[in-house]
């Protein structure tokens, strides 16, 4: 029992965790990850200027279909 | 034992496949359950996802994991980002899954269910989900290089010209049919008026909160818009039942396609945080509730499908679109089955993300079948609804008449039996003052999506707010395709327009910024208003010259495609993409031809201005609409000269590659390809983007 409630968190941490990938809402912390993968490079933005980037950077190339 | 099982599962599903296939083709007489459909659909998929695509992966692509992706190699965190292969596929699949594969098959049904379905899912399987899948694998071993850099590099110069030029004709066509779809739904509907306009407020808002209160986080920003979405397709009933807001936001056509030219032009001009983000992050969740929910309604109401397997329209005298059943109902499917917009898609943002070759394969071709599969659920829920009531749906005034009796009169002549008392009761029943002549495919759907939903939760009492939830859905799905192709193409006249004077090319210089904003707008909103004009509803025109210059992309990714295989010494397998590049350019060359030439006014472009020409010198055209009737003809004219331009292009691009792979088939020309060179992943074999950042994640103290 103890071992199903244990999966069915797991489950539902795994899915929280994708559905904020999918959607954007962790792109940040991605960002930041790289960050501390790369040490050195340019100056870490922070999450408003991060956000602005990201988006004009996305919807200057076609990322919605027909 | 294990092994043996596994083959026995695989051979009764191909069974199960192959026998509802066979149902749905041979079946006659009493109406076909819908359950039918799915599956015929489901088993099809499955066996060709484990088959083909294995095949396709192994002996055509030889796709290689020990290689490391550019989400490996260039890890940036801002375009190459390691990404899990689901939230991948979740990514994929909303960024390739647009109005097309609702709208395609609505509008095909015409034919009956059979011709569509099989296309949907022959066509998917053999054609888009092979496109999807070897762009994407070509695009993810040139480091994410776009479908025109690709031609440039490997077919030549010109034909990166063509493909770009391609590109950005298909952008400005798909952009003023997907808006006339709008205008035709919200057309003389106060309740779907006031709704999308609401979103417009509700976006700006969103926009504010993400950029300066909570920067960033869009599940709650995305929640909280969701709720103030469905109060407005709530209190749009209360508008449409107030007499006078009711008469604010009933528009007409004219006034409807100005106010989508003036949005799109202001969502091009402002911040992209401000609208356009916004409006995207609150269709995402819609788009996906509203597909699932389409999908567990028809599963849960398992409708009969009441149109014949076939219609007497095949032979070319459809009230919705003219044209025989072949070319055009390939070219009008379009995207449920193969689409070219998908291969930009394809070589865009996913092979930026992608953790490792063989995903490739679970992504660019699995995403495509499950967008195959909201095509034939988009042609259930327009064959469940009587034959009579979707012709009177779809059906322009200039054919059927314009009052119930006529309409019904005109389909029940054609063999579909219908009163005028029933299109006046179902009118009544979702809400609107008439659901007569309401062409584009749009308005249809969004009764099939209504009665399955109405019939799953609520029963009548809530027929209304189900046809405006979907009109709701198909209308931001929309406006959300319109207003990111509108910023897409402005770049594009930016990056042309500095060839000839280089300021042009800055996209946050101002005068640049409106300049090229203007040219967009006008472009695709000169067809918009071309078609809200037309007295045949401008589907008819409109609807097949954006399935040609869809169907010419498609061809444009697969004759790269082709070259790509060719110069990678796949030549014994060079048919998987050369039949698909083959039966669209037949297609699309026929149907190219019969728009232009055909001597029927209602099919070719010049016989139709000729015929407007003749009517003219004989007086029959009153004198006060002498000048509307030059602007019908000119409109003609036009469109024969975009088809023109369309197939000259690809003919110069099929002639640069046919000359490219004589060169390489005779030896006088080396194949030289432009992969990026071989560098070993260092990543684990069961490395997935989420574990990797769960782990870094607890580093970082953020788990």
């Amino acid at each position: 029992m103890r071992k199903a409630a244990k999966k069915t968190k797991r489950f539902f941490r795994r899915f929280w965790r994708g559905l904020r990938e999918w959607c954007g809402d962790a792109a940040y912390e991605s960002y930041l990850r790289s960050k501390a993968r790369h040490v050195g490079s340019c100056r870490t933005l922070s999450q408003a200027e991060f956000y602005v980037e990201q988006l004009n950077r996305r919807y200057s190339r076609p990322n919605r279909c027909c | 034992m294990k092994r043996v099982l596994s083959v026995l599962a695989w051979v009764v599903v191909a069974l199960l496949g192959a026998g509802a296939l066979g149902a749905i083709a041979i079946h006659r007489g009493e109406p076909l359950n819908a359950m039918w459909f799915v599956i015929a659909a489901l088993c099809c998929y499955l066996v060709a996802f484990r088959l083909y695509s294995a095949f396709v992966a192994a002996k055509v692509l030889a796709l290689d994991d020990t290689r490391a992706t550019p989400a490996e190699r260039h890890d940036d965190g801002r375009d190459f980002v390691p990404t899990n292969k689901w939230v991948l596929f979740g990514h994929h699949f909303a960024a390739i899954a647009g109005p097309g594969p609702l709208v395609g098959p609505t509008l095909a049904a015409q034919f009956g269910y059979l011709p569509g379905t099989l296309w949907l899912i022959v066509g998917a399987a053999f054609g888009g989900c092979v496109q999807d899948f070897v762009i994407l694998f070509c695009s993810i071993r040139r480091d994410g290089k776009s479908l025109g850099q690709m031609a440039r590099e490997e077919v030549s110069r010109r034909g990166g010209i063509i493909a770009q030029l391609a590109v950005l004709a298909i952008i400005i066509i798909l952009l003023g049919v997907i808006a006339l779809v709008v205008v035709n739904a919200l057309r003389a509907s106060p309740w779907a008026t006031f709704t999308i306009s609401m979103t417009l407020p509700i976006a700006l808002l969103l926009g504010v909160y993400l950029r300066f209160l909570r920067p960033g986080k869009v599940v709650e920003a995305s929640v909280i818009g969701l709720a103030f979405v469905l109060f407005v397709v709530v209190a749009g009933r209360w508008v449409a039942e107030s007499p006078s807001w009711s008469h604010v936001f009933t528009l007409g056509g004219v006034s409807l396609a100005i106010a989508i030219i003036i949005y799109g032009y202001i969502a091009s001009v402002l911040p992209v945080w401000l609208l356009l983000a916004p409006r995207d992050y609150l269709i995402a969740f819609i788009k996906a509730g509203a597909i699932f929910s389409l999908a567990a309604g028809i599963l849960f109401v398992r409708p009969d499908v009441l149109m014949p397997p076939l219609t007497r329209f095949i032979d070319g005298t459809g009230p919705v679109f003219a044209g025989k059943i072949f070319p055009f109902c390939f070219i009008t499917i379009a995207c449920g089955a193969i689409s070219g917009f998908h291969s930009l898609i394809s070589s865009g943002t996913t092979p930026k993300m992608i953790l490792r070759e063989s995903q490739a394969r679970f992504i660019g071709y699995g995403a495509m079948l499950l967008e195959s599969f909201v095509g034939v659920m988009a042609m259930v829920a327009a064959c469940a609804m009587t034959p009579g009531v979707y012709f009177a749906i779809n059906s322009p005034a200039g054919i059927v008449g314009s009052t119930p009796d006529a309409v019904a009169a005109m389909t029940t002549s054609w063999g579909y039996p219908l009163t005028g008392q029933t299109m006046v009761d179902m009118a009544h029943a979702v809400g609107e003052q008439t659901l007569l002549n309401r062409t584009g495919g749009a308005p249809s759907l969004a009764v099939g999506m209504a009665q399955i939903f109405s019939n799953t939760i609520g029963g009548g009492r809530l027929l209304g707010i189900w046809y405006h939830f979907a009109i709701m859905f198909e209308a931001l799905f929309v406006l959300t395709v319109l207003d990111a192709g509108t910023r897409v193409g402005r770049f594009m006249i930016h990056e042309m327009g500095g060839h000839l004077w280089k300021p042009l090319a800055r996209t946050n210089w101002l005068p640049a910024v409106l300049l090229c904003s203007a040219v967009i707008v006008g472009s695709w909103g000169y067809f918009l208003y071309q078609g809200v004009i037309d007295p045949l509803g401008g589907i008819n025109s409109l609807w097949p010259l954006f399935g040609i210059a869809n169907q010419l992309l498609a061809a444009v990714a697969l004759v790269v495609a082709t070259t790509i295989l060719m110069k990678m010494g796949r030549l014994r397998w060079i048919w998987v993409t050369m039949i698909p590049m083959a039966a669209l350019i037949i297609i699309t060359m026929t149907s190219s031809y019969q728009k232009i030439l055909s001597p029927n006014p209602r099919i070719g472009f010049l016989s139709g201005a000729n015929e407007l020409a003749a009517q003219i010198a004989s007086g029959i055209v009153p004198a006060a609409r002498i000048a509307e009737t030059h602007r019908l003809m000119f409109n003609l004219r036009l469109d024969a000269v975009v088809t023109s331009i369309l197939v000259v292009m690809i003919l110069l691009l099929i002639i640069e590659a046919l000359v490219q792979w004589y060169g390489i088939l005779s030896r006088r020309r080396e194949a030289v390809l432009h992969e990026s060179p071989y560098i070993a992943t260092r990543w684990a074999p069961n490395f997935s983007g989420a574990t990797h950042d769960a782990v870094v994640g607890d580093a970082i103290g953020d788990d």
